[in-house]
């Protein structure tokens, strides 16, 4: 165990004194890192405030169910708590006739021409539904008006076709263009990052030629280089999420006009605790993986 | 001479053993050829010839840096052309190595330089301070031991290599050109470190150009040309 303790201490102290050694080109790592990682989350940022306008949009897509004439409240009721247990229903609200009728009335302020005439109210009771984020596409829909058509009492349903095909393109185009952006900005900052680590790595193949001469094992040498891009990577992954927070605060408000625009009443938000962590660890790991690969790519051969 | 014979000296206690070893890097040229020799416990040897006579090929197969294309080599009882990943950095631990250009990183004190192989070995801070210290004394720069090695002459740094190679206490010392970028004071200097490695038990190889040497130390001599071992002397010179 003691052994352990002294040699994790002298682990320590050897990628200490790496980094000490040859401050400028652990330097141009780290900030090599941390400038790679802000463009990824502020790419992720602005992913994530998409997704979550696409999500409000999303709970903006309904089934109405309407319910046939003079069907007592109690198989209403009945209705409603049998479609709230129905597969892909998130939620499920009763509009009676007289709510139906009032929802209408206030839909139609200014337009007063058309409540006139009517002796009674012609809207029929509907169950409002709904759907799961999953069931948001038309063959989810088209799954649950069928399931709902089956059931006594339901007499029609309805729901906007043209609506949800835009909807699930836009969330399709959303993912795909997160998806390949991402994945591009990925590889390229595991490239550069692994690159510029692999040139801190050869500036000191002098070092690991000597290392290697004394007799140090591969993990000797290597364990203090991996140790290194931890550091590095972990400091620009920090440095990137402080960039990433300040420059959103300092932005935002010259921003919020147009966000307003684009957002309606939604606020945007900062990325949440795990997305920052993942930054953070996202950094650690190239840093180790582009220490890695330096390592392969003929630091420690004898 | 000794060219495809058997080594001319007694196998035991022997910690250096070539059996008709040959190195080819490319196809066709021989960096070294059917070179037999055994080196013993405490024995100092010169080893001469000619540049790419093969004489840095020898030393890079004793201490593992490269592996034989013919031939066997035991170093330290171990078969180093079968050595594992692992088994070349065990048996570097056993052996110290100094070299022409001084390989000392400018950028740690000397005290630093000299600690590395104690580092490898795992020796405790209060050790190694404690040996670091006694061989920096040995070679007369225990003053100087705060210093960078930019800041020191050419023989200091060569005093300061010769201290990193011999604090691990190892059983053999391989010195390529120890004294080829040193006037003759600091190379007698120098040689004569290197002739004490010996005396206290430790076998030494020094590759040298320089004649002169061989023949005021008058020790047993290989002569490498072309990669032959045309000559194993037992002892050269006038001696001393």
């Amino acid at each position: 165990m003691r052994r352990m303790l002294a040699r994790g201490r002298s682990l320590l102290r050897a990628a200490a004194a790496g980094l000490r050694a040859s401050p400028t080109t652990a330097g141009v790592a780290t900030v090599t890192i941390a400038v790679c990682l802000l463009l990824i989350g502020a790419f992720a940022l602005l992913v994530s405030n998409m997704e979550r306008l696409l999500e409000r949009f999303g709970q903006e897509i309904r089934v109405s169910a309407f319910l046939e004439e003079g069907l007592p409240v109690a198989r209403q009721r009945a209705l409603l708590e049998r479609v709230r247990m129905a597969p892909g229903v998130a939620g499920v609200e009763l509009i009676t006739k007289q709510a139906a009728f009032e929802r209408f009335r206030a839909s139609a302020v200014g337009r007063a021409a058309l409540l006139e005439g009517l002796d009674e109210n012609p809207l029929p009771a509907s169950l409002e539904i709904r759907l799961a984020e999953d069931q948001r596409n038309q063959a989810g829909l088209r799954t649950l008006a069928e399931a709902l058509r089956g059931i006594p009492g339901i007499a029609e349903v309805g729901y906007g076709h043209e609506w949800v095909e835009g909807y699930a393109r836009a969330v399709g185009l959303v993912r795909g263009i997160a998806v390949a952006v991402g994945g591009v900005l990925a590889l390229a900052t595991l490239l550069i990052v692994a690159n510029t680590i692999r040139l801190s790595v050869y500036a000191r193949r002098d070092e690991i030629e000597i290392l290697r001469l004394v007799g140090a094992s591969r993990s000797f040498v290597a364990l203090p280089l991996l140790l290194e891009g931890l550091t590095q990577g972990l400091v620009g992954g920090g440095i990137a999420v402080a960039l990433l927070y300040g420059f959103y605060r300092l932005l935002l408000p010259s921003l919020q006009g147009g966000l307003q625009l684009l957002l309606g009443y939604m606020s945007p938000a900062f990325l949440g605790g795990g997305a920052l962590l993942g930054l953070a660890a996202a950094g650690a790991l190239l840093g180790v993986l582009g220490s890695a690969w330096a390592l392969t790519q003929g630091g420690t051969e004898a | 001479m000794n060219r495809g014979a058997e080594p001319a000296h007694p196998a035991a206690g022997a910690l250096v053993r070539l059996f008709h070893v040959s190195k080819s890097y490319l196809p066709g040229s021989w960096a070294l050829r059917d070179v037999s020799l055994e080196i013993q416990k405490g024995e100092f040897v010169f080893l001469t010839g000619p540049s790419g006579a093969g004489k840095t090929t020898l030393m890079k197969l004793v201490f593992g840096a490269t592996r034989p294309s013919e031939g066997q080599i035991l170093v330290l009882g171990r078969n180093v052309g079968r050595l594992g990943p692992a088994g070349i950095p065990a048996l570097r631990r056993r052996i110290g190595v100094v070299f022409q250009d001084f390989k000392l990183l400018p950028q740690r004190s000397v005290e630093e330089n000299v600690g590395l192989p104690l580092d490898v070995l795992g020796a405790r801070p209060r050790e190694k301070r404690a040996r670091v210290f006694s061989i920096l004394k040995r070679v007369g720069l225990q003053h100087r031991r705060f210093h960078h090695p930019l800041s020191l002459s050419g023989g200091e740094q060569q005093r300061v290599a010769i201290a990193r190679a011999l604090v691990g206490e190892p059983e053999i010392l391989l010195a390529d050109e120890p004294t080829g970028n040193l006037d003759a004071d600091l190379t007698l200097e120098i040689m004569d470190l290197i002739v004490d490695a010996a005396a206290r038990g430790t076998a030494v190889f020094v590759a040298t150009h320089d004649h002169s040497l061989v023949e005021r130390y008058g020790r047993r001599v290989l002569r490498l040309d072309g990669g032959n071992l045309v000559e194993d002397l037992p002892v050269a010179g006038a001696g001393r």
